[in-house]
């Protein structure tokens, strides 16, 4: 364990002397932020639509960024790398398990990435739209295990659709659809703005429990909705575990590394 | 004067057909690149369809027509830019590892010769996506009209704004990131509707970083048509050229060479 927690320190370091990459994409995060914001004023007009408000909204799309830029997405690009370039080969004769050692050496990053994106989500929806109304403090533990779920699983899947690479020349093609996946079926909106057929199914599915799962916890909490979505979360967080366990152990064995 | 520029034009098509060989060469890898680009901006089409059909109305003046109208300029556009000059965001990189040396040593300018090096793959993605798109709106004659003009002012205003970032590095040291961000504002701010826009933010897009003009005064002229709109487009989009090619070549005067060698294969 020890060696994970310094894999995860050094991940920290390494985050706070690129001042640069963070600077870009907070700036990133407050633009995007900003734009949806502008978009949901001009479209609200004091009504609801699907059950949300102008305040729920921008809330909303705040948090489901946040989840996005604390998942470690460049995962999907290091696992690519590793494998095509045959670098993997040197990371298996070390002593620790390899899965685990990404997810330890991305941890840091993460958990950076977390303490500065929370704050900007925090900040920029205070001066956009102000305090959600309602906001039960109660619900903070909730929404904390649902977003580290949510953050894990996102992780994990990413980590699978890179180690493809073990298999096909190509991967990119899984990477592109499944984020696409993400992007519709609750970043950018609402599930429940689909059809009631829709949302029945994608209640169900990782990509709207990663995005639309702990946001929703965030803007309308409910004890009710809390219990029905962290145990399907933590049931597609084992299952992205064991997937990237699956992918790596199966692929490793058709690895060939030629030279070095 | 038209012999230099007859020169770095032939010089532009002359990277186009190497680099689009290049590509040629990893086929399935260009052809994943180009269709996982167009699906990328299709899902924003998907997005916009949901949201207009779940509201029944327009936005801020705006319909589903005339998203996706400025989603296939944009696109389209930014395709073109990044097939021609896709190394525009390596210029701040070029300039402090001294890379730009090999440039300088080459009769060419070096801005053109540099930016029009690199081909991008998901480019031919963008620029295909913008043609679908108007071929399924059903888009009227003075839209592909538009769309026609627009794309080539779009382009050269997407490459002349990064170009523009990216220079200044000359200036300030490192300005890898402003020329990044600079890039993604650009891209950003020209697919929402430009109603949803007010005060500083509408006075930036439509004067010092002229990204209204991109896709947003296209659109106005869709439906609006005047001369004078068209002859202040292309005013705009050639000025700004002519900025970005001066804050270069100016900013060329207090480069400072490397000890950096390199292979160009």
């Amino acid at each position: 364990m020890g060696k994970y927690l310094s894999l995860a320190g050094i991940s920290v370091k390494n985050a706070l002397v690129y001042r640069a990459n963070v600077t870009g994409r907070i700036i990133f995060y407050f633009v995007f932020i900003f734009v949806f914001f502008s978009l949901w004023r001009m479209v609200y007009s004091g009504n609801e639509i699907a059950g949300y408000n102008l305040t729920q909204m921008v809330w909303y799309v705040c948090m489901t960024e946040l989840v996005l830029f604390c998942s470690g997405a460049g995962i999907f690009g290091v696992m690519n790398h590793e494998v095509k370039s045959g670098a993997i080969a040197y990371e298996l004769l070390r002593p620790w398990n390899y899965i685990y050692k990404q997810f330890a050496g991305t941890l840091g990053n993460m958990t950076f990435s977390a303490s500065v994106f929370t704050l900007m989500a925090i900040v920029l929806g205070m001066i956009f739209v102000g305090p959600l109304p309602g906001f039960n403090a109660a619900a903070i533990p909730f929404i904390i295990v649902s977003f580290m779920l949510s953050i894990t699983m996102n992780f994990f899947f990413l980590m699978s659709l890179g180690l493809l690479a073990f298999y096909f020349e190509e991967n990119s093609p899984f990477y592109f659809i499944y984020q696409k996946l993400l992007f519709v079926f609750g970043m950018l909106i609402p599930i429940e703005f689909l059809p009631l057929w829709a949302q029945g199914i994608l209640r169900y599915l990782p990509f709207s429990l990663i995005t639309w799962g702990p946001a929703k916890m965030v803007v309308d909490f409910s004890f009710g909705y809390a219990i029905q979505i962290i145990p399907l979360q933590v049931i597609w967080c084992i299952a992205a575990v064991s997937l990237a366990h699956f992918v790596f152990s199966r692929g490793v064995r058709k690895l060939n590394v030629h030279g070095g | 004067m038209f012999t230099e520029v007859k020169k770095h034009i032939r010089l532009i098509l002359k990277y186009f057909s190497f680099n689009l060989s290049a590509l040629a060469e990893y086929r399935t890898s260009f052809l994943v690149q180009v269709f996982g680009m167009a699906l990328n901006n299709a899902s924003f089409a998907f997005f916009w369809w949901v949201l207009f059909d779940k509201l029944g109305g327009g936005i801020g003046g705006y319909g589903f027509k005339d998203v996706m109208f400025l989603w296939a300029v944009s696109s389209t556009g930014f395709g073109l830019a990044h097939i021609f000059f896709a190394n525009m965001n390596s210029i701040s990189g070029m300039i402090m590892t001294g890379e730009l040396d090999t440039y300088l040593l080459q009769p060419k300018n070096p801005l053109i010769n540099s930016i029009a090096a690199r081909m991008s793959a998901t480019a031919w993605g963008d620029l295909l996506y913008g043609i679908i798109l108007m071929i399924l709106l059903n888009a009227s004659g003075m839209m592909w009209l538009m769309f026609s003009i627009s794309i080539f002012t779009a382009a050269l205003l997407i490459t002349s704004i990064a170009v523009v970032g990216h220079s200044l590095t000359f200036y300030f040291g490192n300005m890898d990131m402003v020329g990044r961000t600079l890039w993604e504002f650009t891209i950003t701010f020209s697919i929402y509707p430009e109603t949803i826009f007010k005060g500083p933010v509408k006075a930036l897009i439509m004067t010092a970083l002229p990204i209204g003009f991109i896709t947003h005064i296209p659109l106005r002229l869709v439906y609006n048509f005047s001369w004078g709109t068209l002859i202040l487009l292309f005013g705009v989009a050639g000025i700004y050229a002519l900025l970005a090619f001066g804050l270069f070549m100016l900013g060329l005067r207090r480069y400072e060479s490397g000890n950096l060698i390199i292979t160009r294969m």
